[in-house]
């Protein structure tokens, strides 16, 4: 048979969301298909817009606290490291030693609960759906951890303006150290299962590129970034707390594609173990909070403050009027950044790499709609 | 057993029609509706059945626990669910061809239950003596094939760009497996000289175990061709595209609800199920037992073909739930550049096998 | 860039076998976890843990915590200081008396609004509010999320004291 000129193949215009399986939240993907090829993406994102910077502004400096754990709800303690971080400069105040310790102790341990939902979300969303549990049941323990300190799984609310709730609860730190015993040990497995096979591997080797030119330009951070050859982490560019005085190396790969950010993901779980083994042998005795006056009025001023978060550089710009509440906020969402490379990466891909490379973004509707 | 049953009815029915002088043609046909009836029912409790095994096994696999709380560990699970899809309301999408919307799922159904018919359940028999399975191979490989129209039907007939997807896929994914499939059983059929099913078991009944075609090292690439192929037949993990639920949220019956779904959902596992059971037809001795012939613990032929096709179906699971997913691409060119050329290897060294072993 | 099969046969064979071997990896990980004991709570019933209670501290219901020498029966002072910073205004307080008598003739939180963020049990001067470790306040009517002063009088009866856990905190121990 012949290949006849005037068969003309329709392009097909699908909506993928804000209702589907894959789209991590309420994203909506405009998609112009070829048949199975993308020609091209479009991220449509607002969908889960909640306005949280508005609501600092009626809310004072304490009463905001709460509000960010609901931000980026993967990594609650990240959110409020950022924020408590920015009203203490604000207010020039310094955290004790051990509140500081803590402190890093809890956002470690939040970048591995996060990533171990990426690893499982991007299983899920190659088919390997067993992983996805796997990941959760490792991840139940440090909820659980995290409840027994903060009261809550989820949205934790442990950090405070000058201190942390309460200290740790007794038997803390004998559960996280038997969980990070154990928890190399899982991440081989989740290795052996989902990294290292061959179908997983055809389906994330070489798909999704980045450069390190086009990421940098986007403003593409954290382990997307170092999944391009960028080695650029907050927490050894810009340290803060206690993390000059830890060792730990910043995984980075130079593929740019969707497993060299899954396998920069998969390293950071097992630094972010070996920065809370130093935690827990380091840990110093002594109080946790500082005073801090009753209403906090800090003093006119405007304040950029970034961390690290499980996504990459979360940051605060906090404008204060000398009043007790905020004059603006504004969050800097690592996944919004993040989301804008997309486009590029899913240049003459096809639609289940789509997913893939949705999922090796690690984007959190809630952070990109804010 | 099961021909003793037949044969009762037939004779029962014989006497019954000659003594109230009705054509004995009626007999025959009776029987037919018989044995139909019977290939009903049973794909209805083969399927419920590994629905509920599929969710149990994938339950303790991922540390679940898998439904527990309808009846004595969840049995009753799938079966409320049925319940539940009965009541639930038929949507047709607007715009949707209705006539292909509602054909779909039957036509999968139907096609799914017609591959049983040639199965030999025990010595001798297929069920009610229906098909003449001289030629039993090619009428399952070929109406393995057919289930693809339904998924056309439903697909394009959904009026669900989605759906249209994953029916294309399927189509694209179906035919092109067929052929490793067929090539695979070819080297079956070249050994055993016949292309009927009952003398694929019979040549593998004398020693039992022992005898089995599983265990011809000339056999062992046609084995492992034709569970990849199967797989990909009835579209599960890894090559699951045509519905793959992340990418096409449920492809082909993403507009189907209410019982047109339950169609669907259960003639999959009836098919799965028949994969399972040619499976050990061809190369797990069928129906013989694994002790010798005859078999010295006299349990009945279909017994040991429904176990060793549940053995074969829960290897299957178990591969569903560890894979991921490939891609479309990655599909087409596994078939055609490495299980096709394989398959023509396989045919070779089975054909020199046949030949001089 | 994209390299899938070998550019010889030899190539292509080394790739398949790694290939099989890597799934035949995974099966045998799929398999341990099969007969591994699972790690799921038959929550209702919870008779995997089944004197599992959440930690004090938790943020789960509210109380107030009672106080038989004082108006009311309540410690509560009506200070009005938990309805103020509560963020999402749930907490509306009616009070009644002047000075020491100063007590609560109705308090209700709308636990639909409440986010449980802690904020009024760790303001209140007098520790009259806290929280419980009960978490199962799930409701089909949204009028039984509001709890009025007599259901929060009712919860606090049988709690000693308020729940103002400061924990012996955990210090290094030294990695042994
Ligand atoms: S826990 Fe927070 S939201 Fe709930 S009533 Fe108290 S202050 Fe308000
Ligand atoms: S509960 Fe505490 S803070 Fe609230 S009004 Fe009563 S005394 Fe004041």
């Amino acid at each position: 048979m012949t290949w006849d000129p005037t068969c003309v193949t329709e392009e097909l215009v699908v909506n993928m969301g804000p209702q589907h399986p894959s789209t991590h939240g309420v994203l909506r993907l405009i998609l112009r298909l070829d048949g199975e090829r993308v020609l091209e993406v479009r991220p449509d994102i607002g969908f889960l817009h909640s306005s949280l910077e508005k609501i600092a502004e009626r809310l004072d400096y304490r009463q905001y606290l709460p509000y960010t754990d609901r931000y980026d709800y993967l990594c609650a303690m990240a959110n409020e490291l950022a924020y408590v971080r920015a009203v203490e400069s604000l207010l020039g105040v310094e955290p004790t030693p051990r509140c500081q310790w803590i402190r890093v102790m809890m956002a470690e341990m939040n970048r591995i609960a996060s990533h171990l939902v990426y690893y499982g979300a991007l299983g899920m969303d190659t088919g390997a759906t067993t992983v996805f549990l796997y990941c959760f049941r490792e991840r139940e323990r440090i909820l659980q951890l995290f409840e027994d300190a903060s009261g809550q799984r989820l949205l934790y609310h442990y950090f405070r303006i000058g201190g942390l709730r309460n200290d740790l609860p007794p038997g803390f730190c004998e559960g996280l150290r038997s969980f990070l015993d154990e928890f190399p040990r899982r991440v081989a497995e989740y290795d052996a299962l989902l990294t290292r096979n061959r179908i997983f591997r055809s389906r994330t080797e070489g798909v999704g590129y980045l450069s390190p030119e086009a990421a940098l330009s986007y403003g593409v951070t954290g382990p997307t970034l170092r999944g391009s050859g960028v080695s650029y982490d907050l927490r050894r560019a810009a340290p803060y707390y206690v993390y000059p005085e830890l060792e730990f190396d910043v995984p980075t790969r130079p593929e740019g594609d969707v497993m060299a950010r899954h396998l920069v993901r998969q390293e950071e779980m097992l630094q972010s173990v070996h920065l809370l083994h130093q935690c827990l042998d380091r840990l110093p005795p002594g109080e946790i909070n500082v005073k801090v006056p009753r209403k906090l009025k800090p003093d006119p001023g405007e304040i950029y403050v970034r961390i690290e978060s499980p996504r990459g550089e979360l940051g605060v710009y906090l404008i204060s009027d000398g009043s007790e509440k905020p004059y603006r906020l504004h969050w800097r969402a690592p996944s919004f950044h993040n989301l804008q490379a997309y486009p590029e990466m899913c240049q003459g891909a096809y639609v289940a790499d789509l997913v893939a490379i949705l999922g090796s973004l690690d984007i959190i509707l809630g952070d990109v709609d804010r | 057993m099961l021909s003793f049953i037949a044969n009762w009815l037939r004779d029962l029915l014989t006497a019954w029609f000659q003594a109230w002088h009705v054509p004995l043609v009626f007999v025959d046909i009776l029987a037919w509706i018989v044995g139909g009836v019977a290939i009903l029912i049973l794909v209805m409790v083969v399927a419920l059945v590994f629905i509920y095994l599929e969710r149990k096994i994938s339950g303790y696999i991922q540390s679940r626990l898998g439904p527990e709380r309808v009846g004595p560990w969840g049995i009753f699970q799938t079966a409320m669910d049925a319940l539940k899809l009965l009541q639930k309301e038929d949507i047709v999408p607007a715009g949707a061809d209705k006539i292909l919307h509602t054909l779909g799922p039957i036509a999968f159904f139907v096609v799914g239950l017609l591959g049983y018919l040639v199965i030999p359940w025990e010595e001798g028999g297929t069920i009610a003596r229906m098909v003449d399975a001289h030629v039993g191979v090619l009428y399952v490989l070929a109406f393995g094939s057919l289930s693809v129209i339904g998924i056309l039907m439903g697909g394009w007939g959904s009026n669900n760009k989605w759906s249209l997807l994953g029916a294309l896929r399927g189509a694209a994914q179906m035919i092109s497996y067929e052929v490793p499939m067929l090539l695979a059983v070819v080297c079956v059929v070249l050994l055993a000289g016949s292309l009927s099913l009952s003398t694929i078991v019979d040549q593998q009944k004398t020693l039992g175990l022992l005898s089995w075609n599983l265990w011809r090292p000339w056999l062992w690439l046609p084995v492992i061709l034709y569970l990849i192929a199967a797989t990909a037949e009835v579209n599960r993990t890894p090559f699951d595209l045509p519905e793959a639920e992340s990418e096409l949220v449920a492809g082909y019956h993403t507009e189907y609800s209410g019982m047109k779904f339950a169609f669907f959902f259960l003639a999959e596992y009836g098919n799965f199920f028949l994969v399972g059971l040619i499976f050990s037809v061809l190369f797990l001795g069928g129906w013989s037992s694994p002790f010798g012939y005859p078999d010295p613990l006299r349990i009945p032929g279909v017994i040991w073909l429904l176990g060793k096709a549940t053995v074969t179906v829960f290897f299957l699971m178990w591969v569903r739930w560890t894979l991921p997913r490939l891609r479309v691409d990655q599909l087409m060119s596994l078939c055609w550049k490495v299980l096709l050329p394989v398959g023509f290897l396989s045919l070779l060294i089975a054909g020199t096998a046949a030949l001089y072993v | 860039m994209r390299k899938r099969y070998g550019d010889n046969l030899w190539d292509l064979l080394r790739i398949l076998a790694a290939g099989a071997w890597s799934i035949l990896v995974g099966l045998y990980i799929t398999g341990i976890n099969l007969i591994r004991p699972g790690v799921c709570e038959r929550y209702p019933r919870r008779d995997h843990r089944p004197d599992y209670q959440p930690r004090p501290g938790y943020r789960g219901d509210f109380a107030l915590l009672s106080d038989p020498e004082r108006p009311g029966g309540l410690r509560c002072i009506a200070c009005l200081q938990c309805q103020n910073i509560c963020p999402d205004q749930c907490i509306h307080i009616t009070p009644e008396g002047k000075g020491k008598d100063r007590h609560p003739v109705q308090f209700r939180i709308d636990t639909g609004l409440c986010q449980f963020c802690w904020l009024c049990v760790e303001v209140c001067p007098v520790a009259a509010i806290t929280m419980t470790p009960d978490y199962e306040t799930a409701t089909d009517q949204p009028q039984k999320l509001i709890r009025d002063l007599d259901t929060l009088r009712e919860r606090g009866r049988n709690i000693p004291e308020p729940q103002r856990v400061e924990p012996v905190g955990c210090v290094a121990d030294g990695g042994a």
